[in-house]
């Protein structure tokens, strides 16, 4: 087993692996970015390097930098989290050169499936459904044709993307020009690489996907499934497990993951991997990709099997067996995850970085916290605003529901704004309780619900405590209980500057 | 003590007779109640009103106050002489448009300059915080008249960037 593993990531996924490195006794090391120098990654980790300033191209995607600080370090094995390096099969292949091991897949699997259009290569040859597409980049001309051959809507995307970059949806002909010209230059500057690909989109689809996760000696099992379909902007903020769906056809679990694996075995797949479904209105699935790494939601998976993948991943890049079969894999119960991101809901999910003044996190029954944020922090500009997974499991969905909306009741974070209230209004809501998701969910929620009434004395409390907060703050002669504490008088006078 | 406040956009008024721990207050000329006061933490009011418990959490913002309840958040400005000023400054050139920062970030892109007449629709600045970009459109045809943020500049939310008249 490894002595020392080096967290190539920052944020709430290098505190998670942390956290199963230190239970298994094996030493961590972080490495940081100039903003991330107090972040709670680097305090947690037993050693720390720096390795550049804030942008991640000088920093935490600087392959060089993460080796030499792993050989400084003495770690004998990098853990990539997720995004930035995790699915760069270079650096899976530098890893092994420099005599460090990777704790993914081989770099020839990420290539594999890497690239979506090679990755819907493999899943055909491995027989799993896929939605009609092409599978290399087209050309204006050849978009045309696609649309008159299979109808619209059509969907383009990203040869080389993910989390929605480069993703155009189009109605009708007039628009498709302009769309490929969108979609490629936004490519082009997300990923470098402004190829784009079509395919038939299918309305209002689920995103159901499956976790595998094989060893070096060829076995493979999947962990059931996650349904993510509950999305802003493409990006998952709401995954669950089981389903609602397959929870209504429990057959589905069983040909998705067969599905699942015999994609991942056709890539000579090891490690934790996440094969990507979209569901239609007939619950057809098709395959849609596949991503090489641990997955931002894989704790409601752990929630449901008791299993730790960050310790299995770290076991069978050590060259373990995985310790069970197929059969033995059970699933208990129901989990709910959702991503507290630092960002409006209420002004277009715009992020909202900056000083954390104030928090309170959900505690008691059934709840499960994987963060990176501790009061007095200040979130950086620099990155990706997920905050903390707050993931709650309960015997049943409806206690699961239940669950969570009690939990996000107890969390209070203040100086920057959350979507943590906007999490309340969709677990409340009756399309979402009666299990009818898509990934259209969210838009549609705005455009039908109605906002949720407060309590009928709540607007009269607040204003009472306006008052007196800012009677407190003018007055000289307030009452004792409402004195100018000194963070307050510091809040103050940062306004009046 | 009298106050004027607006509680997301409405006028209240507030009569406050005795403030805390023991409040008692009016409401928009409604008959006085009473509630039980204590302050929990910075900016943490713990609230019992009629037997029934709130927890009310202030935030300090360049806007006004914001008071966050049972999830709710109440965006509440009092009006008091310097704020009075403020507001009636904002108010005094009708028909010039202030671009605000829609959320605290960095001025990556000045896309006009004063003097450029622009349409409506077009971007004055591009701002930029965890990876992505909004572009602040003018809301009508007009002239730049400042800019108020250079390209690097780091901003809050609110903070006013440029006019547009």
């Amino acid at each position: 087993m490894f002595r020392k593993v080096l967290i190539a990531n920052r944020g709430e996924i290098a505190v998670r692996v942390i956290r199963s490195l230190r239970e298994m006794g094996i030493a961590s090391v972080a490495v940081y970015s100039d903003p991330d120098r107090t972040s709670l990654h680097v305090r947690m980790a037993d050693e720390a390097v720096h390795v550049g300033p804030g942008p991640s191209s000088e920093s935490y995607l600087r392959i060089d930098r993460i080796l030499a600080a792993a050989r400084v370090r003495g770690a004998d094995a990098i853990h990539p989290g997720y995004g930035f390096l995790s699915e760069n099969a270079e650096f899976a292949a530098a890893c092994e050169a420099a005599g460090v091991t990777f704790i993914g897949p081989s770099a020839g699997s990420i290539r594999a499936m890497g690239s979506k259009t090679a990755a819907r290569r493999s899943a055909i040859a491995a027989g799993a459904p896929v939605v009609p597409g092409v599978d290399h980049a087209v050309t204006a001309e050849e978009l045309r044709d696609f649309a008159r051959t299979h109808g619209y809507p059509i969907l383009l995307k990203a040869v080389a993307g993910g989390g929605g970059k480069g993703m155009r949806r189009v109605d009708r002909d007039a628009d498709l020009d302009s769309a490929l010209r969108d979609a490629s230059s936004e490519a082009e500057r997300a990923f470098r690489n402004g190829d784009i690909y079509v395919e038939k989109l299918i309305e209002r689809p689920r995103h159901i996907e499956i976790q595998v996760l094989g060893d070096r000696h060829g076995n493979m099992v999947h962990l059931g499934e996650r349904e993510c379909s509950i999305q802003r902007r493409h990006q998952k903020v709401i995954e669950e497990c089981p389903s609602p769906l397959v929870a209504r056809y429990p057959e589905m679990r069983h040909a998705m993951g067969e599905a699942a694996v015999r994609a991942a075995k056709a890539a000579d797949y090891y490690n934790a991997g996440t094969v990507e479904f979209l569901v239609d209105q007939e619950h057809r699935f098709y395959f849609l990709e596949m991503n090489t790494r641990l997955q931002v939601e894989h704790p409601i998976t752990e929630l449901v099997t008791g299993l730790d993948l960050v310790r299995l991943q770290v076991e069978i890049a050590a060259g373990a067996r995985l310790p069970f079969t197929q059969d033995q894999v059970s699933w208990r119960g129901s989990a709910i995850e959702c991503r507290i991101y630092a960002e409006d809901p209420f002004n277009d999910f715009l992020p909202y970085p900056g000083k954390i003044t104030r928090l309170t996190r959900p505690l008691g029954p059934g709840i499960r916290l994987d963060g990176c944020v501790y009061d007095g922090w200040t979130v950086p500009m620099e990155y990706d605003p997920l905050l903390a997974k707050l993931a709650v499991w309960a015997d049943t969905r409806g206690n699961a529901i239940a669950r969570m909306v009690r939990a996000l009741g107890e969390y209070d974070v203040a100086g920057i704004r959350t979507n943590i209230a906007f999490f309340r209004q969709i677990l409340e809501d009756p399309e979402f309780r009666a299990g009818g998701l898509h990934t259209g969910f969210i838009e549609e929620f705005f455009r039908r619900a109605t906002p949720p009434e407060p309590r009928s004395d709540a607007a009269a409390v607040a204003a009472l405590v306006a008052a007196l907060h800012s009677a407190s703050r003018t007055s000289a002669a307030a009452p004792p209980s409402v004195r100018l504490s000194r963070w307050l008088q510091q809040g103050r006078e940062d306004l009046l500057r | 003590m009298k106050l004027t406040l607006q509680v997301n956009g409405r006028d209240t008024s507030i009569d406050l007779q005795a403030s805390a721990p023991a409040a008692r207050f009016q409401i928009d000329g409604s008959p006085p109640r009473e509630a039980l006061i204590e302050i929990a933490g910075p900016g943490v009011y713990s609230v019992l009103l009629d037997g029934r418990s709130y927890d009310a959490f202030v935030e300090e913002t360049p806007a006004g106050l914001i008071v966050s309840l049972d999830g709710f958040r109440f965006e509440i400005q009092v009006k008091d002489p310097r704020r009075w000023t403020r507001a009636a400054a904002g108010r005094a050139g009708e028909g010039v448009q202030t671009l605000t920062s829609p959320m605290p970030g960095k001025v990556v892109r000045l896309l006009a300059s004063p003097g450029d007449t622009v349409e409506a629709g077009q971007g004055i600045l591009v701002v930029e915080a965890m990876k992505m970009q909004n572009e602040l459109k003018a809301a009508r045809a007009g002239t730049v008249l400042t800019i108020a943020a250079r390209e690097g500049a780091t901003v809050a939310a609110g903070e006013p960037l440029a006019t547009v008249g």
